[in-house]
């Protein structure tokens, strides 16, 4: 029966028919879906893990215990989880391992736009890469069997194009695995310099058998003959579009599994056609490894070193010709741009305005909160990636000189601070540093939907689960200033604000207020304007709310959108804002 | 290869990636190959967000390039005028007469809404097919039920697919509940398309 799937379901579909026994991971675009839609197969344990490396070695116990495992993540994710992803690689594995890192080129939701291909082969690890749906299916379940015939976690490389397509495809059956127990093999998993300079020549010695492999299988490197005029050599997304202009013409080769790079069969390949093109997104990763072999080939000189590409690209590269053209021409319409914003009523709101009001300076983190980095708010710093606000904070505080010193605050949502946060809380105590640090505490993981994370007191299936207190959590560190304060309330937070930074002491801030979109909550009443009071100075506006429109300098309250959090309310110095009255 | 491209388009938590998933559910009931693309994330915050959907025998991508629309739905004005671009020359738009005014409109002196947006639509794309459909959608007494209404305008002259594909896509997406009234509302659609 055929079936329409997301990418990301499909991926969770073919883990569950290749028999997984659990999947973790931490959330981050475009990987979140994946275990949201793993969590309603009743037969796998699927938990969100505080960060992506103890996503991963929770994994890696799971795999030495005999059973399949599965752990997510976004590119960047791979970073934190590297340490245990190098090193597992050398230690292979019981049960299968199958990591997911979905890329995001063009950056839609990313800081960075990495290739996460380039880890993997560093790595020495299998990778795999779907191009589309009913692949993401297949491959992640043939993918548990890669892993453990070869004895290698087996990257499975996705990208948002492949995560987020809705397509058609075949489910099958989940099949029947043997028992496997753990089994005790010290020179296997005890990574001593002389186990692992042992196990790394069991390394190259996989990679070698893999190749082998992938040279023979026209499965997982399939060739599409027409001609030989023309070949093109293509992995991922780029197939799609490759297949599309030039299966008529040319002969196409995909490759599935890329690393390691079926480099006999690639050889064969392009000696089989008069002129090679090699068609992928981001790096020239399967071009740099032709060129090694001597290959005359063309790919990364005709496209863009950033971004996705498209139809029009690829058609560009390999025909040299648009036949898609823009006949509307948009170049008079002015079109404001409609950047994302902090939702009305949004707990993160108060802050930022206070924050840019006392002009500090705001060493930020990842999350909803960093859209106050923009327009109106304009009030954070940096935003380097997650955790790095305290460490951050504490460095440009200790050296920042006049204006700046004294000034700087570390702010960082509370799924953050349980990710990757805390370490950096010990070091500001541990070196003594004297900056605060502001925990925007809103009980959910809202950026990527509003998962639970260690605070929300509650697990994937909404069951209740213990739940990390942050003010015990940061005493326990040895934090003395540890104090809780309501988000709504701009006194409340300027007061504290002003005390802390004057404190010779680190100072943590807890701003706790539920995500109004997460819980569904509705703070109060509706604001209306009293033009007679109003100024039109502006202040309420720049609190940045889509409740609040303008005409002729005068606010405007969408009474559909207002959530009565009433920042703009108090803002406004001449009380022309005020909560309605309920009638 | 013969693909059909549909470009949906309009503001995070309009419903569009509904709209998308129902029309691929039709293609499917076809029997017809589908693939639809859509961006999740930070897109939602009330940014503009669009999906693309390409139906036919056989479709190995799934990005429409621009300019190569044969169908612009819109769930908002300005997000309608945005995409326009992406229209081939004989693609047809079907836009909601909705406004919705960006928060950047609101800051920039002067940048308000563009008060000639119905014009500025119709000299750019005279096809153009500007449908009131949040009225409709009150009038049935479910804002929500507006993606449905703009998938039946657009469904009038879509020889693709029957009728009858969307009715049995809509009553696979949505409960027993909320079929019917979704079911009036690709009616109304198909009325005022
Ligand atoms: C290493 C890494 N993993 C995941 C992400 C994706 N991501 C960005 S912010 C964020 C969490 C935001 O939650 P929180 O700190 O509670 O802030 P909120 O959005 O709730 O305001 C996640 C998961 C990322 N950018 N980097």
């Amino acid at each position: 029966m055929k079936k329409l799937m997301l990418g990301n379901e499909a991926v969770a579909r073919g883990a569950w028919e290749g028999g997984v026994s659990f999947g973790s991971g931490y959330p981050g675009t475009p990987s979140t879906e994946i275990l949201e839609y793993l969590v309603k197969y009743d037969d796998v344990t699927v938990q969100w893990a505080p960060n992506e490396k103890v996503g991963y070695e929770v994994s890696v116990g799971v795999s030495l215990a005999g059973r399949r495992a599965l752990v997510t993540m976004k590119h960047v994710g791979l970073n934190v989880a590297a340490d245990p992803f190098f090193s597992s690689s050398y230690m292979g594995v019981n049960g299968g391992l199958v990591c997911v890192s979905a890329d995001d080129p063009g950056m839609h939701s990313s800081q960075d736009e990495q290739d996460n291909r380039l880890l993997a082969k560093a790595a020495k690890v299998l990778m795999v890469e779907p191009s589309d749906v009913e692949e993401c299916r297949w491959m992640t379940k043939e993918a548990f069997s890669l892993s453990e015939e070869f004895d290698s976690p087996v990257l499975l490389r996705m990208t948002t194009r492949v995560c987020h397509q809705t397509g058609v495809v075949h489910p099958e059956e989940k099949i029947v695995l043997p028992e496997k127990k753990f089994v005790k093999d010290i020179p296997k998993y005890v990574l001593l310099p002389s186990n692992a300079r042992e196990r790394r020549h069991k390394v190259e010695e996989r990679l070698k058998n893999a190749m082998k492999f992938g040279n023979e299988s026209d499965k997982w490197n399939p060739i599409f003959r027409k001609g030989n005029k023309i070949g093109v050599i293509t992995s991922g997304v780029a197939f799609g579009y490759v297949y599309e202009l030039m299966s008529d013409e040319a002969s196409i080769m995909k490759i599935g599994l890329t690393n390691p790079l079926p480099l006999e069969r690639m050889k064969r390949f392009a000696e089989s056609v008069e002129k090679l093109y090699v068609v992928e997104e981001l790096e020239p990763y399967i071009e740099e490894a032709l060129k090694a072999m001597g290959i005359k080939v063309f790919g990364s000189e005709l496209r863009p070193y950033t971004g996705e590409l498209n139809l029009t690209i690829v058609e560009k590269m390999l025909k040299g010709k648009e036949s898609t053209k823009v006949t509307i021409d948009l170049s008079d319409a002015k079109i404001n741009q409609r950047p994302p914003t902090l939702c009305p009523g949004c707990s993160h709101r108060g802050m930022f305005t206070i924050f840019r009001d006392m002009g500090l300076k705001v060493m930020g983190d990842i999350g909803c909160y960093t859209l106050g980095a923009i327009n109106p708010l304009k009030s954070m710093d940096s935003c380097m990636c997650m955790g790095a606000s305290v460490g951050m904070a504490e460095g440009l505080d200790k050296f920042g000189g006049e204006g700046v010193s004294g000034k700087t605050v570390g702010v960082i949502g509370d799924s953050t601070f349980f990710h990757s946060g805390i370490t950096g809380l010990i070091d500001m105590v541990v070196n003594k540093s004297k900056a605060t640090l502001v925990i925007l505490d809103n009980r959910l993981t809202a950026m990527t939907g509003g998962q639970p994370h260690p605070g929300t007191g509650m697990d994937m299936k909404g069951n209740e689960s213990p739940r990390i207190d942050l003010v015990e959590l940061c005493k326990a560190v040895g934090v003395k200033r540890v104090r809780v304060i309501d988000p709504y309330n701009l006194e409340e937070i300027k007061e504290v604000l002003e005390e802390d930074l004057k404190a010779e002491e680190v100072s943590v801030i807890i701003a706790k207020a539920p995500c109004v979109l997460g819980f569904k909550v509705k703070l109060g009443n509706v604001v209306e304007v009293n033009v007679d009071l109003c100024t039109r100075c502006g202040k309420c506006i720049r609190v940045g709310c889509m409740a609040i429109g303008e005409k002729d300098g005068y606010p405007v309250i969408d009474e559909n959108l207002c959530n009565g959090c009433g920042v703009c309310v108090q803002v406004c110095e001449p009380s022309a804002l005020a909560f309605k009255k309920q009638n | 290869m013969n693909i059909v491209n549909i470009m949906l388009s309009g503001v995070g938590g309009q419903g569009i990636l509904t709209s998308g998933r129902v029309l691929a559910l039709a293609a499917l009931d076809k029997g017809l190959d589908v693939k639809m693309s859509e961006v999740h994330g930070m897109s939602q915050r009330g940014g503009n967000v669009d999906s693309h959907i390409r139906i036919g025998e056989s479709v190995p991508s799934s990005l429409i390039p621009k300019g190569g629309a044969d169908y612009l739905i819109s769930f908002e004005l300005m997000e309608g005028l945005r995409y326009l671009d992406y229209l081939k020359p004989e693609g047809r738009a079907i836009i909601s007469k909705l406004k919705i005014t960006p928060l950047s409109s609101n800051l920039k002196k002067g940048a308000s809404y563009p008060e000639n947006i119905e014009e500025m639509i119709l000299q750019k794309a005279p096809k153009a097919k500007l449908i009131e459909a949040e009225k409709i959608a009150k009038e049935l007494g479910d804002i929500r039920m507006v993606n449905i209404i703009l998938l039946g305008a657009m469904s009038k002259d879509f020889t693709l697919l029957e009728k009858s594909n969307f009715e049995n896509a809509i009553k696979q997406r949505f409960s027993p509940k909320v079929a019917p009234l979704c079911l009036k509302a690709f009616e109304r659609g198909i009325e005022n398309g």
